[in-house]
């Protein structure tokens, strides 16, 4: 006899984002990434309908990286030192379908770099690489707000993802990326309810819920994975049931937090594998968009997730 | 020991203190107080003064700037004395508790707490089951047949006779002191005498014998004995009318807002001293007012009855109160027998008698009780709640069933709700209470922002009225604290907020409270307003009860047993509750589903 399967049908669904706009869109894109639009819990293709794969992000940076280690920077050689070869070993060696550019050079205390140098380089940046782009600030609240606003003017039209919103410090950025129109990520510290009340307030705003993609901080394997996961899941069951305001795909940030670990560090290997089974395991609890930094856990999570999707 | 004279400006009072006293020490020592919410611990920076002259030591503290030390301005509590000083206190740093006068003191509290009539006038009509008036304190006159050879029982015996045609009272107690005069007294006034009774329970107790008829002159007093304010009634025990209303702060206030800071002050060197003194200290200024004013001879007040937090009455009865702070939170005592008024220091009839409504727990206490029994939940047939909102918040679950308590600790914080409920329909603040807008009334400071309420030149006043970021957390958190605390008890008894038959706002702000606000910014659950009763001060009106009739006491008794106390603090989900509550209204929207901003 065959088993029936017990089917779980959900009145919600998850947003459908999408980064980068094409020529006729307004933008200068050769691709659109999207993300969202599932209406059942990951993986569960017989329940609901799950439209996109998880998305991968390369993590660049706008300065050579300070603190990488040994094993992320010799994966790019030399051209690490330029963020432009750097980009172009992403895009061009390995295929990336979407950067992540963090501005840490912004930062006050890495090199303080001015709002004008900033735009600057992201303006150039989009003109070399037709890859859709997501932009963060360096964490320091007080300049990313002087330098957000000017990345994403640079990159007007082209629907970009902006981050991360904070709940002490959202409303700059969500300013720019609605005069600029792009998406946005909304960081809460592993917190479901903070993540809900974030989604409120710059809706609030009058920022469309639908573009924003929520960053749950996450925590890498055996550094409180756990804790991450079941808060996505819960988010993602309230979402499912029909709560608007928590529908929100998720950006996770696996390789700064993979490559923090002492395992990672002790040993080239297995740093690798952290950043892949931190990654394997996001998907699993619903994750949406993973920025990773090693191009081999890269591929490897590449052909995990072609294997899970596998009809 | 070397002592020094402090002169204290504007004031001019000087005391003698020992050297290395802190300047705070002496303040209080010349009965100045000076702010100290955090109890003395160079936490809360209230307590700024100038040292005009003298040598002083100061120790090393992140609030004094620097413009301000060379002003020669420090921190009273972390300040100690080298020398005869001259220490200017500016206003900010007084507690003003007689800077008002009396009638605009009486004003501010009445809204704080209603007037006793105006409690009784709002009060609902449950099954109009009302006590039978027998007085805690009762004055019968007696005119006893003179011995004969034939009648030649003792004199006390005669009297206990002659008593016991007026009740049933089936042991009757009478100290030395009253058996020493009687019979001298008996004979004097042609065996004419009154006899005051008191009650104990099941025992009565002959607690004055007066020569001739004074059966007119019984009065009694009750009291509510709150962390921030303490409010008295006197109470004519024959025609149960409440002659006056007093309150007046709490003059603990020096030592701490809160009951932890002042259960830390209490094990202090001579802390748990000062802190009762300071108790009585405000309750005999509120007695001597009342009988002044209403010309009541002290020796005609022959009872008292107080309800109180259970902290508030430890340090009343001078008790130690360190164990309500530590695990497993235990306090000395529940249940307080009746005393004599006197042996708590209280200044009215040196016999008079003195009840303390009986407590549940470390956090629930007999204002609790008090606030059930005048409410009148527990004679409800659907659940209803009590919430006393004060500084430490106490919610009630229940009805004639069963009655469910926990503690909120709220804090001083309520006055903003109103302020903040426009703030944030006029889009000042966002919903996680940042100010969001700008303009000339938005400044960053130190703190974070704050909004400019009114320019000093707009009110003429000294500074300019702000409310910043911190404050408002402040309010968050405590209306959070108040919400979730609601919402765990009826999670908890497995109903829902629907469930619920009335909701009763007692205590501490009761009448000022803007219902419609209060939902507004999730203090309380969204409701039908037409659920929600003010009944004011409970647990004055509920010591008044018991101050009135043991019928009332015996009910006090049972309640206090019959209250089962539910630690939130333990509770898994409490803090998923809490947090959920952090955000205007709440973080699920659709439990406010009539607020709109």
């Amino acid at each position: 006899m065959e088993t029936q399967l017990v089917l779980e049908k959900w009145p919600g669904v998850i947003s459908a984002v999408s980064i980068g706009a094409l020529k006729d869109e307004g933008g200068s894109r050769s691709s659109v990434v999207k993300i969202g639009g599932q209406t059942t819990m990951p993986l569960l293709f017989k329940d609901g309908n799950i439209p996109h794969k998880p998305k991968i992000a390369f993590e660049i940076w706008d300065i050579a990286p300070l603190d990488f280690d040994e094993e992320l920077t010799s994966a790019y050689g030399k051209a690490i030192n330029d963020p432009f070869t750097w980009a172009e070993i992403c895009v061009k060696d390995y295929k990336a379908e979407l950067l992540c550019l963090k501005m840490q050079g912004t930062h006050p205390d890495f090199g303080d770099k001015t709002p004008q140098e900033a735009a600057k380089f992201v303006s150039t940046l989009l003109n070399r690489f037709k890859t859709p782009l997501i932009i963060i600030g360096s964490g320091d609240d007080a300049k990313d707000n002087l330098i957000m606003p000017a990345c994403s003017e640079a990159a007007k039209g082209e629907r970009c993802l902006i981050g991360c919103a904070v709940q002490e410090n959202y409303k700059t950025l969500v300013a720019s990326a609605l005069a600029d129109g792009h998406n946005i990520i909304a960081e809460s510290p592993i917190d479901i309810n903070i993540a809900k009340q974030l989604n409120i307030l710059i809706s609030d705003m009058g920022f469309n819920l639908e573009r924003i993609v929520v960053n749950p901080t996450i925590g890498a394997l055996g550094y409180g994975l756990e804790y991450a996961y079941s808060i996505m899941e819960r988010a993602r069951l309230a979402a499912l049931s029909g709560d608007k305001t928590l529908a929100s795909p998720f950006i996770c940030f696996v390789g700064q937090e993979a490559w923090r670990t002492k395992e990672a560090k002790a040993n080239p290997q297995q740093g690798i594998m952290w950043e892949t089974l931190t990654a394997a395991s996001l998907i699993q609890s619903g994750a949406d968009l993973l920025v990773m930094r090693h191009p081999k856990a890269v591929e490897k999570v590449k052909n995990h997730i072609e294997t899970l999707f596998k009809k | 020991m070397e002592k020094y004279k402090v002169k204290f400006i504007p004031d001019n009072l000087t005391v003698s203190v020992e050297k290395d006293k802190t300047i705070l020490a002496a303040a209080i020592s010349a009965g100045i107080y000076i702010n100290s919410n955090c109890g003395g611990d160079g936490i809360c920076g209230r307590c700024k003064v100038m040292v005009q002259h003298g040598q002083v030591n100061s120790q090393p503290n992140g609030i004094i700037t620097a413009q301000e030390r060379k002003e020669n301005i420090y921190l009273a509590c972390l300040t100690t004395v080298h020398s005869d000083l001259d220490v200017l206190i500016p206003d900010s740093s007084r507690i003003n508790f007689d800077k008002l006068t009396p009638e605009e003191l009486e004003e501010r509290l009445s809204g704080l707490y209603s007037k006793a009539e105006d409690v009784l006038t709002v009060k609902p009509k449950f099954d109009d089951k009302v006590f039978k008036h027998s007085p805690f304190a009762t004055k019968i006159y007696l005119e006893l047949p003179a011995p004969t050879l034939n009648d030649s029982i003792s004199d006390l015996e005669r009297l206990y006779r002659a008593l016991r045609k007026f009740g049933e009272f089936p042991v009757i107690e009478t100290g030395l002191f009253n058996i020493r005069q009687l019979g001298e007294l008996l004979r004097d006034y042609d065996w004419k005498v009154t006899v005051t009774l008191g009650r104990r329970d099941e025992i009565v107790e002959i607690v004055l014998i007066e020569p001739g008829d004074t059966t007119g002159r019984n009065f009694g007093l009750c009291f509510d004995i709150g962390t921030t304010t303490i409010s008295g009634q006197l109470v004519n025990l024959n025609s149960k009318k409440i002659l006056g209303t007093k309150a007046a702060y709490n003059q603990q206030a020096a030592f701490g807002s809160d009951v932890i800071t002042r259960i830390v002050y209490a094990a202090k060197s001579d802390g748990l001293e000062k802190l009762h003194n300071a108790v009585s200290d405000t309750m005999n200024q509120i007695i001597k007012d009342l009988v002044s004013a209403h010309k009541v001879d002290l020796n005609n007040v022959n009872c008292i009855v107080c309800s109180g937090n259970t902290t508030m009455v430890h340090l009343f009865l001078n008790m130690d109160p360190s164990h309500i702070r530590r695990q497993p939170y235990v306090p000395t005592a529940n249940f307080i027998p009746v005393l004599r008024a006197a042996e708590a220091g209280i200044n009215i009839n040196p016999r008079g008698l003195l009840n303390c409504v009986p407590g549940v727990s470390s956090y629930v206490g007999g204002d609790t009780t008090a606030g059930i029994l005048s409410s009148g939940i527990y004679q409800k047939e659907d659940p209803c709640i009590l919430i006393d909102i004060g500084t430490n918040g106490e919610i009630v679950l229940g009805n004639r069933d069963f009655l469910v308590a926990c503690a909120a600790s709220a804090g001083p914080a309520f006055e903003g709700i109103d302020l903040l409920s426009e703030m944030l329909k006029a889009g000042i603040i966002d919903r996680a209470g940042k100010i969001k807008a700008q303009g000339k009334r938005i400044r960053s400071t130190d703190n974070g922002k704050e909004f400019v309420i009114c320019f000093k030149e707009e009110i003429q006043a000294q500074a300019d009225i702000v409310i910043n970021e911190a404050d408002i957390e402040n309010l968050k958190r405590s209306k959070g604290a108040i919400y979730s605390a609601c919402s765990i008890l009826v999670k908890h008894l497995n109903l829902e907020f629907t469930d619920i038959h009335k909701i009763f706002i007692a205590g501490g702000f009761g009448t000022y409270l803007d219902i419609e606000k209060a939902i507004g910014i999730g203090l309380l659950p969204d409701l039908p307003r037409s659920k929600f009763i003010f009944i004011g001060n409970s647990s004055l009106a509920g010591a008044r009860e018991v101050l009135l009739s043991s019928q009332a006491k015996s009910m006090a008794d049972a309640l206090a047993l019959k209250i089962t106390y539910f630690e939130l603090s333990v509770n898994p989900g409490y803090m998923e509750e809490y947090s959920q509550a952090l955000f205007f209204p709440h973080t699920d929207l659709t439990k406010f589903p009539t607020v709109r901003f």
